[in-house]
């Protein structure tokens, strides 16, 4: 399925899908989306990028370095931070849940602050639910690739 | 006086403290750390020792809002068993650094002995049902590790799983029993007394009358009677015992003799008040002595010193069940003191034969005689200990031994029993002559003539000879004068047990009794017998051999290996390695699970399904369903795949129009990828199969039951939605700004009301990424074993990538 047509229909919309995933995260908390929607669609960029050019271009072709061809993915390196990422994401949503203990208050207590006068936003709300949002986007994000990238390579 | 709460908490948690600092200590002592076990034991001991005269329940919360408190019950009984654990725990922690010399694994075996202690001082003390199970199931596992400590061996393997499998087994049962008790207990003495032992023991008539009324009674009383009876060895579940043997000798003298098969026995002892009846008597006096004869017979047909002391064991404990079986409070009397003296002569013969068979080399009866020679202090160690077991005046086993015949001849004048009244006597009498014979028979392994095939045995160090010394010594100080161990601590004991205590005395008799009569039948008999000894021992033997299901083993064995084949058969039919049979299985499986849940709960109730859909829904469901239509019959994969992503993004936009936009964004997200995955795997998918016609017609059937399935369900759980925005929903829809500061409600439901749940979700992704991971690696593990260690020193000096990577998702 490489193929010249999808190849450059990935170029054209891999960014835009990556943007409008972070879009989505970032407005979940007052307009549709949040860090699931948003994580699902980082995925499906990914995976639009592992049909298209394969599954060591990302290590090749971005990160420049040298990848041996027929190694197994499940020791892949990029396999490893995806591993990474999930695991950490479940942290810090655990992290960002046992946070409110330290205030005394119950597990997983949230909380906000409207920012005022803040340069382009006007005024900017941040959420405490934003960290635990990015843990569950982690959790998307690396949890799916894991599979995507592992599977297939089979 | 009530108890101190600290002193009681310390005891019951050094124990458990030093078993998780093992591999320290191990580390500085070596083969001594027998000794700070010893030390351990001591300081248990010594701090129970000054809750000594105290009596009451003291607790800490545990979990308050369940009522669950960690309660601890300090009486008599409680400091009896639990300073009998400490006490012969000590002597077994400085018998095993010599026993155990030379032996790899000590590390695990002290710190299993260790936590062990810490257990059965637990079950000794604990005043909560749910205290009482947990510590109940930690001396099994204790157990299991022990027995199966000589890890290469597959007997002793065997026997780790048996004994687990009964233990275990029989704890479930307890677990059942102890749950009924506590709801009756909420019932009746409120619900802040429903796991509150303690509690339910200061009004025992109530309980017992509350059982009987919501007809619990004998359903609680038969469940604690199988916890109790496995953990005790009772027959029939008796088997497990002389098989545990398998165990090094200090575990089989400490666990197998003196402490944790009498977990049962204390059980028992500690419900007798609320439980007593005629029921009771009935059960366990028949259970007790039924096991005791049966044991008792088995023990003369045993080959094995260990294997003897094993049955012997079990019918002592037997003697114990019918002894609190018995419903006067000779029982009670009897029950308490064979405890104590049962334990010290027992747990003494357990060292004499390690000691025997370290030095001489072998366990086999045949081959041992006229030890006396080569080991004189030991030979008078075994002289006290094995009169005392066959109930010889005036050694210490036969005090309690006569409260047993006086109880049972006392059962016919409480209770209208009938034949039974003379039964019990007479099977107490032919049961306890075999104790004679079996005890005869290990006494005889010292004396007589010195076999020349016996080589040459050595002396067994200090700190093996000293450990039973003392125990003998303790065992004749109570045969000289057993009023001493009543006065300390077996009148207590018997207040918390008896229904009706009173002064308890003990000596040796001064006039004629029946019991007295019933002991003098027993030894005569038993000196009479003595020479034919090896005729009965023949004779016994052949009776299984003729008819293998008479032996307990065999149903073991046949229910074990039939259970495994039938588990082998099973799992090969439903994993058959091909996927369509899984998903099968697990689909049909599904389906039936919940169709008769629904069915079983009577929510299937006819409906009527008030269906208003405007024409663009209407119209968005007819494309699905055409789209659906077209899957099954698609020509080729791909189509397939393309077409049954026209249903999902037709659910979509129906999303879209029943006004659930973020509904819709996860539809169409989620459906986008799942059509990349397939079009990914797709290639990997031969193109067509050879599909029997039998196969197309159940994958109809499986379809429509799915269907059918998920159509009942659509129905049931909408047909349950309460009428209108329940309170839940308004609340959310207010308080998601103000308290939330979201106006996603979706999200702010997510992150922030139900939180909880959303974690609950990343844990499955995250079990799922890892699960899968774990397949694919474990499917060539053995292949290339370096390759996977390669990869995990990759895992160590890779940190560098998840910047790079993390920031390309940003």
């Amino acid at each position: 399925m490489t193929t010249v047509i999808m190849r450059t229909t990935a170029r054209a919309i891999v960014p835009i899908i990556l943007v409008v995933a972070i879009s989505l995260f970032f407005d979940g908390h007052n307009l549709p989306g949040g860090g699931f929607i948003g994580g699902v669609l980082t995925t499906t960029a990914f995976a639009i990028v592992y049909m298209g050019f394969g599954l060591d271009f990302l290590e090749r072709g971005i990160l420049g370095r040298d990848v041996d061809p027929g190694k197994e993915p499940s020791r892949d390196r990029v396999v490893l931070a995806y591993r990474r990422l999930f695991a950490y994401g479940f942290a810090l949503a655990v992290a960002s849940g046992l946070a409110p203990l330290l205030f005394g208050k119950p597990f997983l207590t949230q909380t906000f602050e409207m920012l005022e006068g803040v340069p382009i936003y006007d005024h900017l709300e941040v959420a405490s639910a934003l960290a635990f949002d990015f843990g569950v986007y982690c959790v998307v994000v690396g949890g799916l690739l894991t599979i995507l990238s592992v599977v297939g390579a089979e | 006086m009530s108890p101190d709460l600290a002193m009681v908490i310390a005891a019951v948690a050094l124990p458990f403290v030093v078993a998780a600092l093992t591999p320290v200590v191990f580390r500085v002592l070596g083969e001594g750390t027998g000794f700070a076990g010893t030390v351990v034991a001591l300081t248990s001991f010594g701090l129970l020792a000054t809750q000594y005269g105290t009596n009451g329940t003291v607790g800490l919360e545990w979990v308050p809002s369940l009522d669950l408190a960690l309660r601890f019950y300090v009486d008599g009984w409680a400091l009896l068993f639990a300073m009998l654990a400490c006490g012969i725990g000590a002597l077994i922690f400085a018998y095993s650094p010599a026993y155990m010399h030379g032996e790899s694994g000590l590390v695990r075996y002290y710190a299993a002995l260790l936590a062990f202690m810490g257990s059965i001082v637990g079950v000794a003390l604990a005043a909560d049902l749910i205290a009482i199970f947990l510590f109940w199931e930690l001396t099994s596992l204790a157990s299991f590790v022990l027995i199966g400590y000589y890890t290469a061996d597959d007997s002793s393997q065997y026997a780790a799983r048996m004994a687990m499998l009964i233990t275990v087994g029989g704890g479930l049962f307890l677990l059942v029993g102890l749950l009924l008790l506590s709801l009756v207990a909420s019932d009746v003495l409120g619900p802040g007394a429903a796991f509150n032992l303690a509690a339910m023991l200061e009004s025992p008539e109530t309980m017992q009358s509350a059982l009987r009324e919501r007809g619990l009674f004998l359903p609680v009383l038969g469940l604690l009677a199988i916890g109790a009876g496995t953990k005790s060895a009772q027959v029939p579940l008796h088997f497990w015992l002389p098989n545990a043997m398998a165990a090094p000798t200090p575990v089989s003298a400490f666990l197998h003799s003196a402490t944790m098969v009498k977990v049962g026995v204390y059980f028992i002892g500690r419900v007798r008040p609320m439980l007593v009846s005629t029921e009771w008597l009935f059960l366990f006096a028949t259970l007790g002595l039924t096991t005791m004869t049966v044991c008792a017979i088995l023990a003369v047909a045993s080959t094995d010193i260990k294997e003897l002391l094993a049955y012997s064991t079990a019918s002592h404990l037997g003697l114990m069940v019918a002894g609190f079986g018995f419903t006067s409070v000779y029982g009670a009397e009897t029950g308490v003191f064979h405890l104590l003296n049962h334990a010290l002569f027992k747990a003494a013969l357990f060292l004499v034969a390690g000691i025997i068979a370290h030095e001489a080399g072998t366990r086999e009866i045949d081959e041992l005689n006229g030890l006396r020679h080569d080991l004189p202090v030991t030979a008078v160690i075994t002289t006290v200990v094995a009169l005392s077991m066959a109930g010889i005046p005036p050694f210490n086993g036969f005090y309690s031994k006569e409260l047993l015949f006086e109880a049972a001849v006392e059962a016919s004048h409480h209770h209208d029993i009938g034949l039974l009244g003379w039964l019990y006597p007479a099977v107490a009498v032919f049961g306890s002559i075999f104790t004679v014979l079996y005890s005869l028979r290990f006494l005889s392994l010292f004396f007589g003539e010195r076999p020349e095939a016996l080589g040459h045995v050595h002396r067994p160090p200090v700190t093996m000879l000293v450990p039973p010394a003392v125990l003998a010594l303790l065992a004749a100080v109570i045969s000289v004068d057993p009023q001493l161990a009543v006065d300390a601590i077996v009148q207590s004991g018997l207040e918390a047990t008896a229904v009706d205590p009173h002064e308890m005395h003990v000596g040796l008799p001064t006039s004629y009794s029946p019991a007295l009569g019933m002991s003098a039948v027993t030894i005569g008999v038993g000196l009479v017998a003595y020479p034919s000894y090896g005729r009965l021992h023949d004779a016994i033997r052949s009776v299984p051999r003729a008819v293998p299901p008479i032996g307990a083993n065999w149903w073991y064995d046949t229910a074990v290996d039939g259970l495994s084949d039938e588990g082998r058969a099973f799992a090969e039919t439903v994993h058959d390695g091909t996927l369509r049979t899984y998903a099968t299985w697990t689909l049909a499986a599904t389906c039936t699970l919940a169709l008769a849940g629904f069915v079983a709960a009577g929510a299937i109730a006819p409906t009527e399904l008030g269906v208003e859909v405007s024409l663009a829904i209407a119209l968005v469901l007819l494309v699905a369903v055409i789209g659906g239509v077209a899957v099954a019959t698609a020509e080729s994969h791909i189509a397939g795949v393309l077409t049954l992503s026209i249903l999902g993004f037709m659910v979509a936009i129906f999303y879209i129009l029943a006004s659930a936009p973020d509904l819709a964004l996860t539809q169409l997200v989620v459906e986008t990828l799942v059509l990349v995955i397939f079009l990914l795997v797709i290639e990997e998918i031969p193109e067509r199969y050879e599909v029997e016609i039998g196969t197309v017609a159940r994958d109809a059937v499986l379809s429509v039951l799915v269907g059918a399935t998920a159509f009942v369900t659509v129905l049931v759980t909408t047909g349950a939605r309460p009428d209108g925005s329940s309170e839940i929903a308004r609340a959310y829809a207010e308080q998601a700004i103000p308290r939330g500061g979201g106006a996603n409600i979706v999200n702010v439901t997510l992150v922030d009301f139900r939180g909880f749940d959303t974690l609950g979700e990343l844990a499955v992704i995250a079990l799922a990424a890892i699960s899968i991971l774990t397949l694919i690696v474990m499917r060539d593990r053995d292949g290339d074993r370096t390759a996977i260690r390669d990869g995990d020193e990759l895992t160590g000096d890779e940190p560098a990538v998840t910047p790079a990577d993390g920031g390309d998702d940003e």
